[in-house]
């Protein structure tokens, strides 16, 4: 069986500069694809070119079998979109949105009527269904753009960091829901700047830096491959005797948060870690997406 | 040519459809600008002014001042309903509500969106026209009008036409204008001068005007109106109308696509 999503070679220039440089990116049925990267890094334009926004300069998109840049108009009917911002239809009532989108599609949803009152109803809209958009909570305008997104049934979601802004309570609510997307055979892309949201939601990653694919796979083994088996955290204090030990084994400058440095390192480094530096106190941890973001943004 | 086509692919007309809800959703409130403009108009200019100018002559015969604007009125509604509403709705819609950018995450594609704003101003002209046209025939049906208030349906599909290359206008500054405070420049650069110096309230004959209003789909409107509604000619300035119209949607359609594929996508 086909991808839902398959797509090849992407090349972007935007004002001269090429910002996605060659990216690969494929998403299965019941698969949530996480797309990470520090800001600048072509995360939006990536995503933006594989819903249909932007024209690829080079590279070939297929939704659901169909190739985007032969037939848009078809390839969309399988897409869904919840933009980062707020994109909903302030002239209308938050029943009203998902009907008004219901009739940007064709074919149109069949059983518009029952399939409105069931996501108002899935989504908690439904004391909510008669007011304007702008009087809801963030989290409940996240679920309006989700339910949006989903009005004509689509195969393929993209989520561009859909819980940004949002109380832990509301994220965790949305985080439920696009789990349940998953399970019902969706095929998601979904792109954070929260490490827990990739690590929890994500079966597999796509890292992007520089406009490149840099690491793909799950969150343990992009994680071992780009920052290490682990973390020590050591005070700044101690960054000139750290440096001299980092430039030794061929490494730069260590990633220095709130006064403490965050040394990335392998199993055997570790342990010449500690044969250097005998009296030191430090601390050991597993590695976060965090850490890959710090390296990322750190390297040139 | 896609960008030609999409004006009758199935997108536009939901983009249209979109607005026409809106629009009647708030009836009662749309429907008053062009039901008190015309009698504010006719009072302010027909009994104000006209009261000063009493007649004045139109095509060798002499008529009153009030018969003499009325088309003119209806053409100035045309243009200006139809730039506004692809100036400021338009504006409004793209950069502050985000309609567009909800619209473009669907089968909606930027030239549908385009279209749909053109062909949606160029609708809602005629519906303002409508409006203003029973105003008139009801100043017609008391005696302080003089017009073949018969031939007033004839006026509509007119109306639709310009309408919609006065959008192609107004879309175009939407499309160039960074903040909704520099749509002044528009308005009071082009379209005041323009709706006041095309013979709509009064006529003009200074040599540099009648050079201008020669290539102004404005100007061509309202005497097209005048020659239907009160006589005189009618097909030179129905062609003009029409050649000009055709001609502001085929150069400024393409260029506003460019333009807002710019700044809309980024691209």
């Amino acid at each position: 069986m086909s991808a839902l999503l398959d797509a090849r070679g992407l090349v972007k220039h935007l004002g001269g500069r090429r910002v996605v440089d060659r990216v690969d990116l494929v998403c299965e049925t019941r698969q949530i694809v996480g797309l990470l990267g520090p800001n600048g890094a072509g995360k939006t334009t990536t995503l933006r070119m594989l819903y249909g926004f932007l024209r690829p300069d080079d590279g070939r998109i297929l939704v659901d079998g169909v190739e985007l840049g032969r037939d848009l108009v078809r390839a969309k009917r399988s897409i869904g979109v919840c933009t980062q911002d707020d994109t909903f239809d302030g002239d209308f009532t938050v029943e009203q949105n998902l009907t008004v989108a219901a009739g940007y599609f064709r074919p149109r949803p069949s059983g518009l009527a029952g399939r409105v009152a069931e996501l108002l109803e899935r989504f908690d809209l439904a004391g909510y269904a008669r007011q304007k958009p702008e009087t809801l909570s963030g989290g409940y305008r996240r679920r309006l753009m989700i339910a949006r997104a989903l009005v004509h049934r689509p195969r393929l979601l993209f989520l561009d960091e859909p819980t940004t802004g949002l109380d832990p309570q509301a994220r965790m609510g949305v985080w439920d829901l696009v789990d349940g997307l998953r399970a019902e055979g969706l095929g998601v892309i979904l792109t954070t700047h929260y490490m827990d949201e990739a690590e929890r939601l994500s079966d597999a990653l796509t890292v992007l830096a520089h406009g490149r694919v840099v690491a793909r796979g799950s969150a343990k083994g992009v994680l071992g491959d780009l920052v290490g088996e682990h973390v020590v955290v050591v005070a700044a204090t101690n960054r000139d005797a750290i440096a001299v030990w980092l430039g030794a084994h061929g490494r730069g400058e260590p990633a220095s948060v709130l006064g403490a440095l965050h040394v990335p390192v392998s199993g055997e480094e570790l342990a010449e870690f500690a044969r250097a530096f005998p009296s030191l106190r430090y601390e050991v941890r597993v590695p976060t997406l965090d850490d890959l973001f710090l390296k990322l943004s750190l390297s040139p | 040519m896609s960008w030609l086509v999409a004006a009758v692919e199935w997108q536009s007309r939901a983009v249209v459809s979109r607005h026409l809800r809106v629009y009647l959703r708030n009836w009662h409130t749309a429907f008053l600008p062009p039901a008190l403009e015309p009698v504010t108009m006719l009072v302010a200019f027909g009994v104000g002014l006209g009261g000063y100018v009493a007649s004045l002559t139109w095509q060798g015969r002499p008529i009153e001042y009030m018969t003499y604007i009325a088309p003119g009125l209806l053409a100035y509604a045309t243009f200006m309903t139809a730039v506004f509403q692809s100036l400021f709705a338009a504006f409004i819609r793209m950069r502050y509500q985000r309609t567009w950018e909800g619209q473009l995450t669907t089968q909606v594609e930027l030239r549908h969106v385009v279209w749909g704003e053109v062909l949606w101003a160029g609708l809602l002209a005629t519906m303002y026209v409508v409006i203003v046209a029973a105003v008139l025939a009801g100043f017609d049906l008391t005696g302080l009008l003089h017009m073949r208030v018969g031939r007033l349906p004839l006026l509509l599909p007119l109306v639709f036409v310009a309408g919609c290359g006065f959008a192609a206008l107004g879309l175009c500054f939407t499309a160039l204008m960074p903040t909704i405070d520099h749509m002044n420049l528009p308005v009071f650069l082009l379209v005041l001068p323009m709706g006041l110096l095309s013979s709509t309230y009064f006529p003009l004959e200074h040599p540099v005007l009648v050079a201008l209003n020669a290539v102004n789909p404005l100007y061509h409107l309202a005497q097209c109106f005048r020659g239907i509604l009160i006589g005189g000619p009618v097909l030179g300035h129905l062609g003009a109308v029409v050649g000009l119209s055709v001609l502001l949607l085929a150069t400024l359609v393409p260029l506003n696509l460019r333009l807002l594929r710019r700044r809309v996508l980024g691209d």
